[in-house]
């Protein structure tokens, strides 16, 4: 084969880091179709991911209840060798240690944005049904001194009881938190969120043009996916109820 | 919600030239627009309409407008997937047909990342080729592309033919407020701001292409631009303001790194010098800093003409390789270092580069070097045979051609015939195109 036999081209990692409620109150339907949302992502992201030369996109997933686990094990894991496992609920919303905990691993020399040629601005997705039960504000604290955190697509989508504050700060942009009370909803509007998400991130955020040590606007990505949150046409919803409340 | 970005099966729609398409299905979405299979009301043929998301289109009538102009004028060539006609516009967009164009063709994309392979070394070479020409058509009927990249190719990989796609945006390119995703593709003064894209800068991502479609790394990523960050602050140092090849001559700094680069490590010593100096020279430092020293077209055809006329099977192995005129070159399979007895050397230049074609059992020569007026680099007019002890070169053209021995006896040969390459011989293939055998 010689020179035809090339190599795959090195690419740039994505990260899309998604943190999921799975306390109690999540039981039932929402978790559901929490589950069902995060299946279907996966051949989603697999696909953006062989049609883009440039950027690949990897996952983790951190759950949180009255702890936090990283379902994902404890690196990034590349969509095509992820094989989702369903999420029980349980016991409170520890948000704030979930913060702490999604702190920890945006580094380089100690977490997960490791890849040697380099990642693009992560996406971070945030889904709750209440309120933090734990301090959560310490954690945001320290998120918000993290670079990463900063120039990250923060999306987050509150279903039912949750309270949207917490998530508009989370974000640090209203427009980029949806919110739905209907559990068939909350499958379609987490896949929209994170898919047009990671679409506008891995396609690397705008590169600065003023003065080469000038660091974008933090906010960059964020804004970025706001528009397209805003003007990404609808999709054919996923129901199988033709009596569906509109 | 856009709601009139979305057309119904079956719908019909009117073309500006008073033809009708009526949609069967949708085949694809990107980020301006949907694209559907429609056909064509009155000969049933199928085409593709690309469909506009309005909103995403700034300032759509001149958008139309331009569409319209280019239309008019006709695609530069047959590579290009080129509008053919626009619809009228309904419920305030609008869109156009053109041709589908066949599954066995695979985004150049997929060849980078390995999920499609070229059949054979001329496949490659032949892509190549298609993608020069393909621009050397564009610009000579005036039009710049300006934002070249790999997302712009389709790719056949038994033959290499080439399609262009996504040649509605020339326009819209330029004028987006900030630089966007493919800084590795744009020249340098253009991630700096420097200046607007034009044919030069073109030409800067067609050098890019080629070094990536050939050696399968990008050309200015090594050591210096692994770095284990937030890589898009970085876009600009690294495309723009400290650009550096990673084969240059005079700085190792940002040399492909063992592990991660491997199709630059293992590749750049497998292909001729004269393809690594044309690459060394389109990213100097002259280069990349002062917009000097990028090869067009004309003289890549010519390059790219000699690496065809390069591609051999290893003596030692049978994988194919590259074997150069007048030095060694790799074998990329077994490692064995392999120089030809001689070459022919033609008189002529051609864009003051010198032509040669090593001596060598099955290189080719094409119409090309019949003629010193021709660009054919498909029709194949001469083959090198070997036999024990001598080499032969068989005219597998229409041209009658005259050797002449060093002594000054000639004799001719016409289709069929194969001439002994003797030292010292001279061929005149029959346009005042002569070549020299010289030894190495």
């Amino acid at each position: 084969m010689g020179m035809l036999d090339k190599a795959e081209i090195l690419r740039r990692m994505c990260p899309v880091i998604f943190l999921l409620d799975a306390s109690g109150s999540m039981a039932g339907a929402p978790m559901g179709a929490v589950n069902a949302a995060m299946e279907g992502i996966l051949p989603e992201l697999i696909s953006m991911n062989n049609d883009n030369p440039d950027v690949e996109i990897e996952i983790a997933v951190l759950t949180f209840h009255s702890g936090t686990d990283w379902v994902t094990g404890s690196s990034l894991v590349n969509p095509e060798n992820y094989v989702w496992k369903d999420l029980d609920a349980r016991g409170v919303t520890s948000m704030g240690a979930a913060f702490k905990e999604l702190e920890k691993v945006l580094s380089v020399s100690h977490g997960f944005v490791n890849r040697a040629s380099g990642s693009v601005a992560p996406v971070i997705f945030l889904l709750t049904d209440g309120e933090p039960t734990d301090n959560y504000q310490d954690g945001l604290q320290a998120l918000r001194d993290n670079n990463w955190y900063k120039c990250a697509a923060k999306v987050a989508v509150g279903y039912g009881q949750s309270n949207d504050a917490v998530l508009r700060e989370f974000t640090g942009n209203p427009e980029t938190v949806l919110h739905t009370n209907d559990p068939k909803d909350l499958t379609n509007l987490i896949r929209f969120v994170t898919i047009t998400s990671s679409m506008v991130a891995s396609r690397g955020a705008a590169a600065p043009v003023n003065d080469a040590d000038a660091a974008a606007d933090p906010n960059d990505t964020t804004n970025a996916v706001a528009a397209a949150l805003k003007t990404a046409p609808p999709v054919l919803s996923n129901s199988t109820d033709p009596d569906e409340e509109w | 919600m856009p709601q009139n970005s979305r057309l119904r099966r079956s719908q019909e729609i009117n073309l500006l030239d008073g033809r009708s398409i009526t949609v069967i299905d949708k085949l694809g979405e990107g980020g301006q627009g949907t694209v559907y299979r429609v056909c064509l009301n009155d000969t049933m043929e199928d085409r593709a309409l690309k469909w506009y998301f309005i909103e995403k289109v700034r300032n759509p009538h001149a958008f139309y407008n331009n569409l319209k102009d280019n239309i008019e004028k006709g695609a530069p060539s047959s590579a290009f997937v080129w509008p053919e006609e626009l619809t009228e516009w309904v419920d305030g967009t609008f869109g156009y047909i053109m041709r589908i164009f066949p599954g066995q063709y695979k985004d150049f994309s997929k060849y980078l990342m390995a999920r499609v392979k070229f059949g054979s070394y001329g496949a490659m070479v032949n892509a190549a080729l298609n993608i020069v020409s393909a621009f050397k058509a564009l610009h000579n009927k005036g039009y710049n592309y300006q934002d070249l990249n790999d997302g712009n190719f389709s790719i056949e990989p038994r033959m290499g033919d080439v399609l262009i796609c996504d040649n509605d945006n020339i326009m819209g390119h330029g004028q987006s407020s900030g630089i966007l995703g493919k800084a590795r593709y744009m020249a340098p003064e253009v991630v700096r701001g420097d200046i607007a894209p034009n044919r030069q800068t073109d030409r800067f991502s067609l050098g890019v292409i080629l070094f990536m479609l050939l050696v399968g790394d990008h050309p200015l990523e090594g050591a210096k631009t692994n770095v284990p960050a937030l890589i898009n602050k970085y876009d600009k140092k690294f495309f723009g303001t400290e650009p550096l090849f990673i084969f240059d001559e005079n700085d190792n700094s940002n040399m492909p790194v063992q592990g991660l680069h491997k199709n630059a490590i293992s590749f750049w010593p497998c292909i001729p010098k004269f393809m690594q100096k044309a690459f060394s020279k389109s990213f100097s430092q002259e280069s990349l800093l002062k917009g000097a020293g990028r090869l067009q077209e004309q003289e890549w055809l010519h390059l790219l003409v000699q690496l065809k006329s390069s591609i051999a099977k290893c003596p030692r192995c049978g994988s194919e390789m590259f074997i150069e005129s007048n030095g060694e070159t790799m074998c990329p399979d077994c490692k064995s270092l392999i120089k030809p007895v001689g070459y022919l050397k033609f008189a002529k230049r051609r864009s003051n580069i010198e032509i040669s074609v090593p001596i060598f059992e099955g290189i080719r020569l094409y119409e090309y070097h019949m003629n010193d007026g021709s660009e054919d680099y498909q029709t194949e007019a001469a083959v090198v045979l070997a036999k024990p002890g001598k080499f032969g070169l068989q005219n597998c053209s229409r041209h009658l051609w005259t050797v002449t021995a060093v002594d000054g006896r000639t004799s001719t040969r016409q289709q069929g015939d194969v001439a002994i390459l003797g030292l010292g011989f001279k061929i005149d293939f029959g346009n005042g195109n002569t070549a020299e055998i010289v030894p190495n």
